[in-house]
């Protein structure tokens, strides 16, 4: 009985969310069959329409899935294949962008296509030093208290600190479940829940995140200004955009070692840790289709950020993008 | 449908029965939307899922994740509702 039903829902949904997409929300009439046949039609003509796996040139309805299944395949060797094939330099990056965001005790974070948790464990990890910090502060700075301070203090003793939080969201529930056993594992409990959701069509309400993340996942969304529009939705007035991604190296020594590692070794490792070649190869060749630094740079900005800046790391192997909506 | 049957959907794909167990933590309510309308979700304790009643749509939650990607969802019938 459920199955006819999934590809029931599959059909219509596919409809409804273009009909979402081009801004009518607040009125998806399902029951209508005259409205079903004309969300098929939509559908039969955007089936044409082709994108990029890699190098490989599909359908855009086929992107999504083949994504779903390198990284259903890679999810439980994610975290070693990470560290062998950059040498360990993921982590720099990673934390690079947590350096970059600075995030403040409080700050809600949206961590979209964050699978293994790796970005919001580093911003809980750095919300937490920086409240404890600002704790040391104050108590050193309490020991001559004014009575000014005194009547100050027994006011915000009412208002509770607000905690900081971690949303996690990616598509592929493989990636989540690694994560949170990862979390549990790791002694993470308040502050951090996980979302089975779609960068293009998040299940989140408006104006409601301080930091919208996005590391290592956008290269593989079908659509990047629809994920970049959804972003925008999400962040609350003055939040941050950022993005982690492979971008262009220009150094043309380092960008010749660069393609010779990436595609003798990279599916060598994947082949021989992961035991699969082909995800590697996609990974690799996903890279090289992304959009260089400038040209995602231009992207952000379509999509209704302002003060775009990016930062090169490792001569531009990947830049952090950020954006903010004001 | 009986609710033997909606049953056994709910706990389609899930591995290990542990796993279904782990609670939902409500708070998240506070954040999620449906995806297509974009409007708040009821949280259904009986049958673990959240549910849009305006669309008549359930999605699941497995392992304490809700999984909001609608093609996964379940459309429910509208007379079903009490």
């Amino acid at each position: 009985m459920a199955a006819p039903f999934r590809t029931f829902a599959g059909k219509l949904f596919c409809g409804s969310c273009r009909v979402v997409h081009a801004g009518v929300r607040s009125r998806i009439a399902i029951s209508s069959p005259s409205c079903l046949s004309s969300f098929r039609s939509y559908n039969a003509g955007s089936e044409d329409k082709s994108t990029h796996f890699g190098f490989e040139t599909v359908p855009e309805g086929q992107k999504a899935e083949k994504v779903y299944k390198v990284f259903e395949s890679v999810a439980q060797k994610y975290d070693v294949m990470n560290d062998a094939m950059s040498m360990g330099i993921h982590r720099f990056w990673k934390d690079a962008l947590l350096h970059i965001m600075n995030p403040q005790p409080g700050a809600r974070l949206l961590d979209t296509a964050g699978g293994t948790g790796d970005i919001s464990f580093r911003f809980l990890d750095y919300v937490r030093s920086q409240r404890d910090r600002q704790e040391r502060r104050s108590v050193r700075s309490s020991q001559t208290v004014s009575w000014q301070e005194i009547s100050d203090s027994y006011v915000s003793d009412e208002t509770e600190p607000v905690e900081s939080r971690a949303v996690v969201c990616d598509i592929n529930k493989e990636m989540l479940n690694v994560g949170k056993q990862k979390a549990e594992d790791l002694g993470y409990t308040s502050g951090l829940s996980w979302v089975v959701g779609d960068a293009e069509e998040l299940p989140f309400d408006d104006d409601l995140f301080d930091i919208y993340t996005i590391a290592f996942g956008i290269r593989n969304v079908t659509h990047i200004e629809q994920a970049l529009q959804e972003a925008h939705r999400v962040l609350k007035p003055g939040g941050r955009f950022m993005c982690l991604e492979f971008s262009k190296v220009s150094n043309p020594l380092l960008s010749s070692l660069y393609d010779a590692y990436s595609f003798q070794v990279i599916p060598v490792l994947g082949e021989v840790i992961a035991g699969d070649w082909k995800s590697y190869q996609y990974l690799v060749e996903s890279i090289r289709r992304f959009p260089d630094q400038e040209t995602f740079k231009a992207m952000i900005e379509e999509a209704g950020f302002f003060r775009v800046q990016y930062f090169n790391l490792t001569g531009g192997v990947v830049a952090i993008h950020s954006g903010f909506k004001l | 449908m009986p609710a033997g049957d909606l049953q056994q959907t709910f706990t389609d794909g899930v591995k290990g029965s542990a796993e279904s167990k782990q609670p939902f933590d409500t708070s998240l309510l506070e954040f999620l939307v449906c995806p297509l309308s974009k409007k708040p979700l009821r949280y259904e304790e009986k049958t673990n899922e959240l549910i849009n009643d305006e669309l008549g749509i359930a999605y699941p939650i497995i392992g304490g994740i809700p999984n909001m990607v609608p093609q996964d969802a379940r459309l429910i019938h509208r007379d079903m509702e009490e």
